[in-house]
């Protein structure tokens, strides 16, 4: 099994030890905004360590399940546990394994990015030298040591991001919670950001992280959540979700020459599931497209088509998402 | 209680960092200070200075008699009026000469033409300096005059007693009441009848009910004067200000998504509105000490009473005024909504402002208690 987030290889930091209790359990939540049940249901479970995807289109539900998580939503149904306590019936214990970093900006304008965290580094109950160390670290970790006495409204869209983030960050909490933290940023931040994320799971942080955007999810998440229409679609990991829709590859072999031929002879190879052909060339649907690929070629090579050009498309979260919803997960 | 701490210090601080909180809490309280003194500096007791009146009075006509009669009596009731009496033909030099501020020349057979009912024409000559005390001379004479000439009976038996105080402020109050869109000498009259009481009581509420009817009272305790009242009254609309002030931020931060960020600390949820009321109740307490300490040093007649009562009392209705604003705050959507009806709120108050505090100082504490009271259930 394969994944596409460095985060599951990386050492697990010695003083965080793993336990086989979630870092959070959510069971049936459900938020209703008048007629709209914005959240119906949505049960997830994050193990210590993982980083989970929350993948949706705009609407979802997302930011409302992440609300209710946070404790800032009172669920009309459900449960939430984090570190195993009840958000309901402790929410101080609970909320203090949290770092929330919000869809939305959630920093002072007036205040420089040192005051920034100082205060909410403070709210977390932090003090002292470790609050001064604290500060310095997450300053560097998101870039901002040399802006870091400035007001924060005179930051660039990224550089606020990032100290969004930061806050977040400040009293390493067990879990992160990240609400599209990549929106609106440009594509040098948002590498950045991934990046700090990806370093954050690498030294043993839980992750719940929502995006709308599959690149995303793939890139850093251990286990994904399809979420639509305030459901939880499916959830697994990146492999396991894209065996939904049956884990073939499209492979496109575009030339001419003895077409019927090359479709007979890669028609009978074992990984091949179907051939069509038309002006342009063959269309297959093969399984393990990386590894049955050679022997393709050769067959129809063999078989007189000369090529031009071979394609492999792998299937990826955005036809898992067309596959569960019928719908395309862009806006 | 750290997290209150932390969150009241935080709200200071940004307050302190634009500067928002120094503007409030002193410069625009000495600010309208400086401006009450301007535009209400002599607006209590009208100064009145002393003023001559050289009277002609015809020999043994004792209707005219009573008119330098009546006008010794404005000198019991605090205007200091002298009334030199001239024959008729040095009453004109008199005037020019600037002896006497007013002349006044009774004619020939006064009475008689009272009795008779034909008429006289009373001559009032007013010299340039005659100032106010001048014109309330001119206003007691003249209606003095015409009440002799509607009842002559009733005249003549008063100049028989000599008219005084008393009589005088009911005769004028009658004449001011009858004749309340007369203009100047109405309101000349009314002064006298200020006057007459010897406080500023009268011309206190005279200005609130707009000129018309001025009732004497006698003097009730420790009513603040007229300008006290503004001052009192600009504070308790400058205190909602202030106070929504620092209570608004509540929705600033929320626009801010700060305020969800705070929410989602692990701090008890009632502590963010907490240090915000707490920020208020210090804001709004120091701006109105302010403003009522720099009332009471630049204008004169300003005076509070015992200052830590009045300090109580500005924490209770700084409280009270929290509270409310903490009502807008529930009943608000948004931060406009919320500042419209902040102002509505103030304004009113300003108006009603007075009436907050024009407290006798003996029930200061009744009153006290009574706001701390209210705001308790206001809280509740
Ligand atoms: N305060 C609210 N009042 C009414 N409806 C709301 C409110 N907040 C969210 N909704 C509705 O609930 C649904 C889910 O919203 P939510 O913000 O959770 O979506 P999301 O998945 O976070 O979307 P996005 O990717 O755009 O952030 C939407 O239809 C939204 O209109
Ligand atoms: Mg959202």
């Amino acid at each position: 099994m394969t994944t596409s987030s460095p985060g599951t290889a990386a050492p697990v930091r010695p003083d965080q030890t793993r336990t086989s209790a979630p870092v959070l359990q959510v069971d049936g939540l459900v938020r209703a905004y008048g007629d709209l049940r914005a959240v119906d249901g949505v049960s997830l479970r994050v193990d210590p360590g993982e980083t989970f995807g929350l993948l949706g289109p705009n609407g979802a539900g997302k930011t409302t399940t992440i609300l209710m998580i946070a404790g800032l939503l009172r669920p009309d149904a459900g449960s939430v546990h984090v570190a195993g306590t009840d958000m309901a019936a402790d929410p101080i214990r609970a909320k203090g394994h949290l770092g929330l970093v919000p869809q939305e900006l959630a920093i002072y304008p007036e205040l420089s990015a040192r005051d920034n965290l100082r205060f909410f580094g403070r709210l977390q109950g932090l003090r002292g030298t470790r609050l001064k160390t604290r500060v310095e670290e997450v300053l560097e970790l998101v870039g901002l040591e040399d802006r870091s006495k400035k007001p924060s409204k005179t930051f660039s869209g990224g550089m606020k991001r990032r100290l969004n983030i930061g806050i977040g960050l400040l009293h390493e909490p067990t879990l992160l919670i990240l609400d599209e933290p990549t929106v609106g940023v440009d594509p040098q931040s948002r590498h950045a950001i991934l990046e700090s994320v990806a370093t954050l799971t690498d030294a043993g942080m839980a992750v719940l992280y929502t995006t709308h955007y599959m690149e995303e999810a793939e890139r850093l998440c251990d286990r994904i959540a399809v979420m639509d229409e305030g459901r939880v679609q499916a959830q697994g990991t990146r492999d396991e979700l894209v065996e939904l829709v049956g884990d073939a590859d499209l492979v496109v072999l575009a030339g001419g020459g003895a077409l019927e031929a090359a479709e007979a002879a890669v028609e009978v190879l074992p990984a091949v599931q179907r051939v069509t052909r038309d002006a342009e060339g063959l269309r297959l649907t093969v399984r393990g497209a990386p590894t049955a690929i050679t022997g393709i070629v050769t067959a129809a090579t063999d078989a007189g088509m000369s090529l031009h050009d071979v394609q492999i498309t792998r299937p990826d979260l955005e036809s898992v998402f067309l596959h569960l919803t019928g719908r395309a997960l862009r806006d | 209680m750290r997290a209150l701490l932390v969150l009241v210090a935080h709200d200071l601080r940004q307050h302190l960092r634009d500067r928002s909180m120094v503007l409030f809490a002193v410069v625009i309280p000495l600010a309208l200070s400086a401006v009450f003194s301007l535009a209400f500096s002599g607006v209590d007791d009208p100064q009145l200075e002393p003023v001559t009146a050289a009277v002609s009075v015809p020999e043994g006509d004792e209707a005219a008699a009573a008119v330098p009669q009546t006008l010794a009596g404005l000198a019991e009731a605090g205007i200091d009026v002298t009334v030199l009496e001239v024959p008729a033909d040095e009453v004109t030099a008199a005037v020019t000469s600037g002896q006497a501020q007013v002349g006044i020349t009774l004619p020939q057979g006064y009475a008689a033409a009272l009795a008779d009912g034909t008429g006289a024409t009373v001559e009032v000559e007013v010299g340039e300096d005659a100032g106010l005390a001048g014109q309330v001379v001119v206003g007691v004479v003249s209606s003095t005059v015409q009440a002799m000439g509607r009842d002559a009976t009733a005249v003549a038996a008063g100049a028989e007693l000599g008219l005084d105080g008393q009589q005088l402020e009911a005769l004028v109050a009658q004449l001011s009441g009858g004749g309340s869109g007369a203009g100047g000498p109405s309101e000349a009259e009314a002064s006298a009848a200020d006057g007459a009481a010897g406080t500023a009581e009268g011309a206190e509420d005279g200005l609130a009910t707009g000129g018309a009817a001025w009732t004497v009272r006698g003097v009730a305790g420790g009513q603040l004067s007229l300008s006290a009242g503004i001052v009192a009254g600009q504070a308790g609309m400058f205190l909602f200000f202030t106070v929504g002030f620092a209570v608004l931020t509540m929705l600033t931060e929320r626009e801010w998504g700060t305020l969800a960020r705070v929410r989602s600390a692990p701090i008890r949820p009632w502590l963010v509105p907490l240090a915000k009321a707490v920020v208020a109740v210090l804001l709004g307490t120091a701006s109105t000490t302010v403003l009522l300490v720099a009332g009471s040093l630049f204008l004169e007649n300003v005076a509070f009473g015992s200052w830590p009562v009045v300090l109580v009392l500005v924490v209770a209705v700084v409280a009270a005024a929290t509270s409310v604003m903490a009502l807008i705050l529930k009943l608000a959507g948004t931060a406009e909504q919320a500042s419209l009806m902040l102002s509505v709120v103030a304004i009113s108050l300003g108006v009603v402002g007075g009436t907050f505090f024009r407290v006798p100082t003996r029930g200061s504490w009744a009153r006290c208690s009574r706001s701390t009271r209210s705001r308790r259930s206001a809280a509740g």
